[in-house]
């Protein structure tokens, strides 16, 4: 291999892109069984990602909790979680992952225990009547798998983008990735991948995640010839903060909407309205994420919206002492939870204060993706040496993701960990060809080669308000055609122009790494406007205008992508079923969303 | 609300390129409502100059990464308020990766 295609060549048994919540354990437990492991992380270890903002709430059934020394529930069991989770999630979860998660729920707690993660509370999450949630916090969560990462002596590049995997003959051989610091080509010759990279949340303008989750997993998994599913279901999570620009995608008020001060609070249009009593006069600002969020999108298409596109939340129908008593419940809740966020600490104060005298705007931001690569409860891909794990992985939640996202990540880091040992030991490595190489080499230095082309932080504004417009909260098929067109055209036309305009410097260059990212990006907007096209009916989080139905006899099929000549190809797949049959006959969205038990309620979901 | 523009000065300098550090400013309006350094940087990056190099991840002051001399004192960009000229400069000017990056952060 000539070695001016690359500045430096690292040869391990398993590279692990990502380095937290997933990546961790799946290192981990990957190092443990002996194998050779070399983590890539877009930024630093605890310090990048999502896992760093969670709660974080992890869940696990009543009665595992017991046997791992906490308060737990005995009328609980692994089986009624299991059940729980197929129903809430409209039965498009695949319940072999779903038997899989409520077993490594139990198993990934023991070790984060094990290792040092400290326990706040154990409460009442998911479950309305039992309690499955163990409290901790997202940072002391991430710094514990550092620690544990770091005494196992496990290699980490920090601050490096995976841009590619390399295959041969069909199976995954290794990747490519730029170091940002440096601005380096780095080429990984491994026997296995496993992507633990996360959501695609920043092809959204307004969404509540850490900037590196760009769908660089799901894109490069793509284009080596990998499946997607269900790359419709986007969650939001309404009761983000949306102005002022300091506070912009905290999730606070959402937060202090769970809280027992959470009715005091109220969510009102441009006209002062308090507009939840026409949408759900019993329930109101309680009602369900989904409900809370259309109704607030409803107001701002009317014309009814905030002057940057939200709705108000207000407190000021309170007199100052009102105000004072919801942040004394709130400050009880942080120190409960021993929550030293200066999200809260700091940012939170200072809303309150302005809150005595003006409503603060908030807004629906994209939280998490419900779909993604796919795999099975093995966190297997399709492609052989290539595994997902986390969110950037999906099948597991079916329409909505009805339970914590921590226990998603930790205990398909852990299965990943344990199932790719057998793989790795039973194939040899293998030389990259030259022409793949070359190709993928080839697409990381254009942008910073070109003298002129596409902007890209013009093609960003652009894609920014094709997805702000058409793929949010509320679809229909007009715009979602309006969509595929539009994001196709940018992959297919205009990404392949795009240019580096301002510095040409190798080291931490915003634009080169943007240009990266866009590729990925559209590819997973696309997706998602093609899957969404295809699915006329509304479930869980989805919600089409045009078809406001929870549709079983029709629709209770997954949708699918796979690689056609590099091209996004869908068909519909049967849920995988083990002891839950889907039900059948057709209700309104509403009336759907009202069945959903517990989780689906306010104050339940996890966050 | 104030719609006042404030003068934001930053430190520029690629060790590969640069003989040494130099400071560009720029004029940065501050839109009604509170605005932070860092949101600041993202109005120059956006709309003056992509090329100004500055690390950011989670905005919300978990991930410190934005960690910057700010007017000479060593704060979070994220949670900073931005109320008149800024003097922007990397937290360890001897470590400089390029411009607000340094290795320590």
């Amino acid at each position: 291999m000539p070695e001016e295609l690359y500045d430096r060549a690292m040869t391990c048994d398993v590279l692990v892109v990502g380095s937290e919540g997933a990546g961790g354990p799946t290192a981990i437990n990957a190092a443990r069984a002996g194998l050779d492991v070399l983590i890539a992380s877009k930024g630093r270890m605890s310090r990048c990602g999502a896992s760093q903002m969670a709660g974080a709430d992890f869940n696990l059934d009543g009665k595992s909790a017991i046997e791992l020394g906490l308060p737990g529930d005995d009328r609980d069991s692994p089986r009624r979680f299991f059940e729980d989770l197929v129903r809430e999630g409209f039965y498009l979860g695949n319940q072999r992952m779903i038997e899989a998660y409520v077993d490594y729920a139990a198993k990934s707690t023991a070790d984060l225990l094990e290792w040092g993660m400290p326990v706040y509370r154990f409460e009442q999450v998911h479950a309305e009547e039992m309690a499955r949630g163990i409290i901790t916090s997202g940072v002391r969560w991430v710094r514990v798998l550092r620690r544990k990462v770091q005494e196992m002596g496990i290699p980490v590049l920090e601050d490096t983008m995976v841009v590619d995997l390399l295959t041969r003959e069909g199976r995954v051989i290794g990747a490519v990735a730029l170091d940002l610091k440096t601005g380096e080509v780095v080429l990984v010759k491994a026997k296995a991948v496993v992507l633990c990279t996360g959501g695609w949340q920043q092809a959204y303008h307004f969404n509540s995640a850490a900037a590196d989750l760009s769908g660089d997993g799901q894109a490069m998994a793509f284009r080596a010839g990998a499946e997607m599913i269900g790359m419709e279901m986007v969650q939001y999570i309404p009761g983000t903060m949306l102005w002022p620009p300091i506070a912009r995608k905290s999730i606070l008020p959402y937060i202090m909407m769970e809280t027992e001060a959470g009715p005091l609070i109220q969510l009102l249009n441009s006209e002062g309205e308090r507009f939840m009593e026409r949408y759900d006069p019993s329930t109101l600002e309680q009602s369900t994420k989904e409900i809370v969020a259309i109704a607030g999108e409803l107001e701002v298409e009317e014309g009814r919206g905030s002057p940057h596109g939200g709705v108000y939340f207000a407190l000021k129908h309170l007199t100052p002492q009102g105000v004072d008593f919801v942040w004394g419940k709130f400050a009880e809740f942080l120190d409960e939870n021993n929550d030293k966020r200066s999200e809260f600490r700091k940012l939170l104060p200072q809303l309150l204060e302005k809150a005595k005298t003006e409503d603060l705007e908030v807004g629906n931001a994209v939280h998490f993706m419900v779909g993604g690569i796919k795999v099975n409860e093995r966190t297997e891909t399709g492609v052989p040496g290539l595994y997902a794990a986390g969110e950037c992985s999906g099948g597991l939640w079916g329409s909505v993701r009805v339970a914590s996202a921590t226990t998603q990540v930790g205990a398909q880091g852990r299965i990943a960990g344990e199932v790719c040992p057998a793989y790795v030991k039973s194939v040899e490595h293998a030389e990259p060809e030259k022409a793949q190489l070359e190709a993928i080499i080839e697409r990381v230095m254009s942008p910073l080669q070109r003298n002129e082309g596409v902007a890209p932080g013009e093609l960003l504004k652009r894609m920014h308000g094709v997805s702000e417009e058409y793929l949010r909260v509320i679809r229909d098929g007009e715009g979602l055609e309006s969509a595929y067109d539009e994001l196709s055209w940018m992959r297919r036309e205009e990404a392949h122009r795009l240019y580096v305009s301002a510095s040409k410097a190798r080291r931490l260059n915003y634009e080169w790494e943007l240009c990266l990212e866009l590729d990925n990006m559209l590819l997973c907007l696309e997706m998602s406007a093609l899957a969404s096209l295809r699915r006329e009916e509304s479930r869980g989080g989805f919600y089409r205008r045009d078809f406001p139905y929870t549709d079983n006899d029709r629709w209770c099929v997954n949708t699918v992508i796979s690689n056609r000549d590099g091209e996004p190809a869908l068909r519909l797949e049967d849920p995988v079923v083990t002891r839950m049959q889907p039900p059948t006959g057709k209700m309104t969205f509403e009336e759907a969303v009202a069945s959903g038990t517990a989780s689906l309620k306010r104050g339940e979901a996890a966050i | 609300m104030s719609h006042s523009t404030i003068n934001v000065r930053c430190f520029r300098y690629d060790p590969q390129i640069d003989k040494e550090p130099r400071f560009q400013d720029y004029a940065v309006p501050l839109r009604d409502g509170e605005m932070s350094v860092l949101n600041c940087l993202d109005h120059i990056r956006e709309n003056l100059d992509p090329g100004l190099a500055y690390f950011m991840n989670c905005r919300l002051g978990f991930c410190q990464r934005c960690s910057l001399r700010v007017n000479g004192k060593v704060v979070m960009a994220c949670e900073t308020r931005a109320e008149g000229d800024l003097i922007l400069e990397p937290v360890n000017s001897e470590e400089v990766i390029r411009d607000l990056w340094c290795d320590s952060t």
